[in-house]
């Protein structure tokens, strides 16, 4: 069932880009209205797990993964409803296939177990993927930044020049995207130590539960993570706008997909719910 | 009816004539009015830029047509139009409109893909509709040439990227800071290129503009000019802290600005980016202070290079804005044709109705005894019966693409049904009894 969005998502990916490489309207709408029937049919494909599951499909890494790329792809929507602006797409879009590509190559609907019926749980889950999500859109949006950033100052006025928004639009977009990405961050991880310190007090004895601790590869992770975010947040304050908070984010959203499937699969002790 | 064109333009004339014959001067409502009443012309339009004089109208006839707007040319600028004469051009109906749609595109501006023109013609039009000196052929072609421009503009990329190096450091300035309402721009020498770089940006609506220049005098005289403040020369360093823009354009033989400087200034700014347009020769700008991260400095050259840049680009755009038009004056060229039909059409309609009219009439003693709502059904059923009976002819005709055909069908039709006769019904009864009687006799009399 969910080969259907990643289909649709493919498709939108190549509308996007013929859309960027040859700035044709026409194609560049399709490119939005693919994507948008492609996150209809996710959001249908989510609504029917949760019905048949009867919570909402977070609890496993790869359901997790896929409830991340609706997210991105409901938020990528809103910013360029917004913006008006579809250049990002082609960067963005072929996140949402790889992504969901591991979904679709992992059918399995992972069962929860009784420990997670919690509502913190859900609370902190639902945030870490907003998070995730507003960190990938300031990503990319860092990462074109700097590639106009460079044919304006090489002046070399070509392809990026043509396509893009200016740069302080950018700047200011990347700005947004990282302080509500922070603020959902730090919620999730609040959330998640509250929960955690209460499980461990609760009657389920669980292995994983006991293993949530800073030495956790996931947990550090995210922790790590956080303290980029912080930082880039506090830099910004300081002056650090433009190529440096471009970089920071492209930095930190490389640890947060890192730590996401890598280290969501191999690594942790602690949150291997999958099963 | 023909759409006629008689102008002179850039391209065939050279400005000491022109200038005879521009329109603005007194008004386009005045040569507007002056046209109106000409015999020959049932329609006009009046296109005056600074590079070409147009007169658009719609005629029966093209050679009353041309002398008539030849004697207009000669009395309404009161001059001998034999000197004129040889550098006037004229086209008529397809090649009239292809003239236009070119016009409107931008593919016959004197910098090819132009924006202005586009309005200037809206204009030309507006003015033409509020004097009422348009019709049904000026009512098409002229916004059909919108369309035109229109597509132009957004299927190709003919008006795109900056062809004046203030043009293009206003778009550079666009795509560093976005609006550029809340920038101050900080405007270095007191020379005419300085301020016309100025004026670009200033149109882009930058509210504070600062102006500084070795004489006082000179800053504050050409602050007034362009709506900025004055700045003494011995506070640049202070006011290069608030600028995001710096338009450096002095006659100074060495640089008035060093590495050093702006990387002091830098610091001030925290990193926020700083646009350096140094358009004089010899250079204002040390050009290592282009390698300052955070610092995009362009001297002229660099602007010159992508003016150079975006004209190759534009000519390369032209077949495909060319093509636009074609297609597009093909489909006017259809229109116009199936005008032609429309007197046929006409005088059918007009046919069928008289045949209508006198069948009532003579039936007029046998119906007198029916209710007053029979009859009025019986006049509904026959006016319908017409109306039927001519709807697929009347479309057939106006849809004929090709203007050959079209003119034998209507000749065709003219003959069958002796539209051009004098008093066609005069003589209807006899001949529809006579017909009436071969009906009778057995139906093998029609072919």
């Amino acid at each position: 069932m969910n080969t259907i969005p990643l289909l649709l998502y493919l498709a939108a990916g190549i509308l996007y880009a013929v859309h960027f490489s040859t700035r044709s309207a026409t194609v560049g709408r399709a490119g939005t209205a693919v994507l948008a029937s492609g996150s209809l049919a996710h959001t249908f494909v989510i609504g029917m797990q949760t019905m048949a599951a009867g919570h909402v499909p977070i609890a496993g890494t790869t359901q997790a993964i896929s409830t991340f790329v609706w997210l991105l792809a409901l938020a990528y929507l809103c910013m360029e409803m917004t913006t008006e602006e579809r250049a990002l797409g082609v960067f963005i879009v072929p996140l949402l296939v790889a992504l969901q590509l591991i979904r679709a190559l992992n059918p399995v609907m992972e069962r929860r177990v009784p420990i997670l019926e919690s509502a913190w749980f859900g609370v902190h889950v639902a945030s870490l993927l907003f998070a995730y999500a507003s960190f990938a859109l300031a990503c990319v949006i860092g990462i074109t930044y700097v590639l106009l950033f460079k044919e304006i100052k090489a002046k070399h006025l070509g392809f990026f020049y043509k396509r893009l928004p200016s740069l302080d639009s950018l700047d200011l977009m990347n700005a947004r995207t990282v302080m509500l990405g922070w603020v959902f961050l730090t919620v999730g991880v609040v959330v998640g130590a509250v929960w955690a310190a209460e499980a461990k007090s609760g009657p389920i004895y669980d292995p994983r539960v006991q293993a949530m601790s800073l030495a956790d590869p996931k947990i550090l992770g995210a922790v790590v993570c956080w303290a980029i975010y912080t930082f880039a947040l506090y830099t910004r304050r300081l002056g650090w706008g433009g190529k440096r908070a471009a970089y920071l984010s492209a930095l930190g959203f490389a640890i947060v997909l890192f730590n996401f499937v890598p280290i969501g699969y191999f690594l942790t002790r602690s949150h291997n719910f999958g099963g | 009816m023909h759409l006629f064109l008689l102008g002179v333009s850039h391209k065939t004339t050279p400005v000491d004539i022109r200038e005879h014959l521009d329109f603005t001067a007194r008004g386009l409502d005045a040569a507007l009015a002056a046209l109106a009443v000409r015999p020959s012309t049932s329609e006009a339009v009046v296109l005056s830029t600074c590079n070409r004089a147009e007169l658009y109208v719609a005629c029966d006839e093209v050679a009353s047509a041309r002398a008539d707007l030849l004697g207009f040319l000669g009395e309404y600028h009161g001059l001998d139009t034999s000197a004129v004469f040889p550098h006037l051009y004229e086209e008529v109906d397809g090649a009239a409109a292809r003239h236009l749609f070119r016009v409107a595109g931008g593919l016959d501006s004197l910098v090819v893909g132009e924006p202005q023109i586009l309005g200037q013609v809206k204009d030309a039009y507006a003015a033409a509709t509020e004097g009422r000196t348009v019709g049904p052929v000026l009512n098409k072609v002229f916004p059909w040439s919108f369309t035109v421009g229109k597509r132009v503009r957004t299927e190709t990329a003919l008006s795109e990227g900056a062809v004046s190096v203030g043009f293009a450091a206003t778009a550079l300035a666009r795509k560093i800071f976005g609006d550029l309402k809340e920038r101050t721009v900080l405007v270095i020498g007191a020379g005419e290129m300085g301020k016309l770089t100025a004026r670009h940006l200033k149109a882009q609506g930058v509210s504070r503009m600062l102006i500084t220049s070795r004489t006082l005098a000179h800053a504050e005289a050409l602050a007034e000019t362009i709506d900025a403040s004055p700045v003494p020369w011995r506070d640049l360093l202070v006011t290069l802290n608030q600028a995001d823009i710096v338009i450096t354009a002095t006659g100074a033989l060495l640089p008035i600005l060093t590495r050093s400087q702006v990387e002091g200034a830098m610091r001030g700014r925290r990193n926020r980016p700083l646009f350096l347009i140094d358009i004089a020769l010899p250079r204002d700008v040390d050009p290592a202070v282009g390698d300052l991260d955070s610092v995009f400095l362009y001297n002229i050259d660099d602007l010159q290079a992508i003016v150079e840049a975006n004209l190759t680009r534009r000519a390369s755009e032209v077949t495909k804005a060319e093509g636009i038009v074609a297609d597009e004056v093909k489909k006017f060229e259809a229109w116009l044709s199936a005008r032609c039909a429309i007197p046929t059409v006409v005088a059918l309609r007009q046919r069928f109705e008289a045949i209508r009219r006198q069948e009532l009439d003579r039936l007029q003693p046998k119906l007198a005894g029916l209710p007053p709502e029979a009859k009025t059904r019986v006049d509904e059923i026959t006016r319908l019966l017409v109306e039927k009976l001519l709807i697929t002819p009347t479309e057939q005709l106006k849809s004929t693409p090709d203007p050959e055909r079209l003119r034998s069908d209507a000749d065709a039709l003219t003959r069958l049904f002796a539209l051009d006769a004098e008093d066609p019904v005069r003589d209807e009864p006899d001949r529809s009894s006579a017909a009436r009687r071969a009906d009778d006799a057995g139906k093998a009399v029609t072919p």
